[in-house]
Parts: C-alpha cells; structure tokens; sequence
C-alpha cells in the first residue's frame, strides 16, 4: 500500500516506470491530445488506486493492470476518433530528434503498425510480452491462464512474423 | 525472427518514445501543483457521474411505485378490481427494475481498476449492456397499461366490437411484450429488427459494449483450433 499523502514516494515510482505509460498511451492513442488525456487519466487512477497496491508484488504488475484497464477503456470511449494513423508522422517527429539507421525505423514502424491494428486485448498481451514480463506474470495483469497466454503470443507472432516476411519480400522485389 | 530481435525493436522505439518526448509526462507529473489541480478537476469522475445517475433513476422509480402504492391501497375494492391487479403488476416489474438499477450501483462501486483486465472490462462491458436488460424487464409492464381503465359498468355497457377491440390491443401488447423480454439478447444483436430497435446513438455503446464482451468470451478461451 502505497502511504497516505506520500506524493513524493508516488511520482518517484512513476518517474521509475514512466516507460510503461508510454507505450500504453502511445500504442493506444493515436493522437497527440488523446495521448496526453490518457496519460493524466492512468496517473490520475494510479494515484486514487494507490490504497489497493500489495508491497509483496512488483509496483510495475500492479501499474501495469491499471494503466492498461484505464487505456483499454479510454480507447472504447474515444474509438471513433482512434481512427489509423500513419505511424510516419509519429517517427517524422522521431526522426527530426534522433539519428537512427533506416532499417531499424522501418522495422521500428513495422511492429508498431503490427501493434495498432492488434484489438484492445491482444495488445494489451503483446505489450507487456515484448516489455519481457514472463507468462505467469501476463496471466496475472490480463487474468487468463498461463497456457492461454503461450497459445495466444504464438499466434500474434506467427502473424507479426509473416507481416515482416511479406515486407522483406516487397522491399527485396 | 525471434523473442530477443523482437524485443530489441520494441526498446529501440521506446528509447525514442521516451527522446522525442511525445508526450509531456515529465513536466507536468512531476509538478505537485498540477497533479493537485489534475485531483481537483478530477473529483467528479465519470465513473462516479454514473453511479449518481443511477441512483437518481433508481430514487424517480421508489416515488413513482410509492404514488401509485398509493392509489392501489386506496383502491382496494371489488369494482376496482382490473385496476388493482394491473397496477399492482406495473408495481412489481418497477419494482424489479429499482432492484437493477440498485444491483448496477454496487457493481460500479466494486469496479476496481488494479483488478486483472479480463475481470475489470468484462463488468465494465456489462454495466454498458445492462440498459438493455433493464428495457427488457420495462416491457414487461406493456400490457397492463392497457387494462387498468377496465371496469365492470364496461361489460354492462361496452358493446362487441369494443370489447373484441380491446382483447386485441391486450392479446397484441402481452405477445409483444413476451417476444421482446425473450427475444432482447446479445444473441440476437445481428437481426435487423434489433439493430432497428436500438439503432438510436444512445444504444451505440451499448451494441458496442455487447460485441466487447463477446470479444472477451472469446479471449478468455483457452482452445488451441
């Protein structure tokens, strides 16, 4: 339990994992003002749910739940403007901040791509996957069974597997 | 490809997610003044609006089945006889829908977002849903809105045709009222009489919500086909 009034302890735990809010906002946001709501909405929720975090489990378990039960709704609300957006304008806006070689970019905008299209769910399983959590720990965010998750990644990456393939073979033609 | 490459591109990007700063986390979230602004702001929230509509519908539902508790305890006579039973039904599916609507209060204050996703969405989905239930229920009341005006100088005086006209709206509106309590279901969500029914914007989220909660059945499954 995180304690009474302890702001400082809070934003330093946040500051800690502020990579898992934004992948989340940015994998479920399309929009650079969705992506800001959404990331006040998940602190806002980490902090009033602060009372219901167990110390004996790892604060990224805990935020990760949260977070991804706030994006997954905020996502079904704001859906009709979650309308695909082309990843190039987020990764122009990357690139203008960062050299970085071109092939790593395209498989960067790839899997991201890949990721958008997934539904709510099977996003929400692939992020904390490729975030290396183990499957035991997937099963316990999500709350489905460890052989659910095995079966279900297997599938997404056969899929994110062919995608990658086809476009190797484009780009190769 | 495999796990490690897989892994390297996702933390490649996210180093320059965290770069590129595309969203101002650090700025704001570290600044107590905001956040206790943000907690300000945030005090109603919607979850929280939801309930309070709730429980307003649920006190506008205990006033009317008390008014007309009201009329039947000052009705309770022989010659009054169709009002009392039909009243006496409107009373008891109202009744059945307060119960609902209190039922969907508790669930909302049990909503809790550091619970497992599947769990949470899933009751989330089923609250959007439950305006249908309670419509379902609501239909049920139909056909005694059209008896509790019956009185017995009606079969003194009321002539044939009047009263076959009156056995056919009642016939009508009690077959309706049955084929819709056991025909209202997600079930049936892809039928056109259904989509017409609730194709209002208001009944969107809730069609939406029934999908969402397919979508969970289906990711909750364990099968390997």
């Amino acid at each position: 339990m995180l304690k009474e009034n302890s702001k400082e302890e809070f934003l330093q735990l946040i500051q800690e994992n502020k990579g898992i809010i934004f992948r989340i906002c940015n994998s479920y946001c399309r929009n650079k003002n969705d992506r800001e709501d959404l990331a006040q909405e998940i602190i806002y929720q980490l902090w009033k749910s602060g009372q219901s975090f167990d110390n004996e489990h790892r604060f990224s378990t805990w935020m990760y739940r949260v977070a991804l039960n706030v994006a997954i709704s905020f996502y079904r609300k704001e859906k009709s403007s979650n309308a695909f957006m082309p990843l190039t304008d987020n990764l122009a806006e990357l690139s203008d901040k960062n050299e970085t070689n071109d092939e790593m970019e395209e498989k960067i905008n790839l899997l991201q791509q890949f990721i958008n299209e997934l539904k709510e769910l099977d996003k929400a399983l692939m992020i904390l996957h490729l975030d290396a959590r183990s499957y035991s720990e997937i099963a316990e965010v999500l709350g489905i069974t460890e052989t659910n998750v095995a079966t279900k990644l297997s599938r997404i990456k056969d899929k994110l597997k062919e995608k990658f393939n086809q476009k190797l073979l484009t780009t190769n033609n | 490809m495999n796990d490690l490459e897989l892994q390297a591109i996702w933390q490649s990007y996210d180093k320059k997610l965290e770069e590129a700063r595309l969203l101002n986390l650090q700025s704001w979230a570290l600044n107590l003044q905001c956040f206790e602004a943000l907690q300000k702001q945030k005090a109603t929230s919607k979850l929280k609006s939801l309930i309070n509509l709730k429980a307003f519908i649920a006190f506008l539902g205990i006033v009317w089945v008390a008014f007309l508790s009201f009329l039947v305890y000052h009705s309770l006579e022989l010659s009054k006889i169709f009002f009392v039973v039909s009243v006496s039904a409107i009373i008891i599916v109202n009744i059945i829908a307060i119960v609902v609507y209190i039922t969907h209060i508790v669930w909302l204050k049990q909503i809790n977002n550091s619970d497992n996703i599947v769990s949470t969405q899933q009751k989330l989905a089923r609250l959007q849903t439950s305006t249908m239930w309670i419509t379902r229920i609501l239909f049920l009341q139909t056909p005694f809105h059209t008896t509790w005006f019956i009185s017995f100088k009606m079969f003194a005086h009321a002539s044939v045709g009047a009263w076959m006209f009156q056995i056919c709206i009642t016939l009508f509106f009690t077959w309706i009222a049955i084929w819709l309590y056991r025909n209202i279901s997600y079930k049936n969500m892809d039928k056109k009489w259904f989509r017409i029914l609730f194709s209002s914007s208001e009944w969107t989220s809730v069609v939406k919500a029934i999908d969402f909660i397919k979508e969970i059945e289906d990711f909750k499954k364990d099968s390997v086909s």
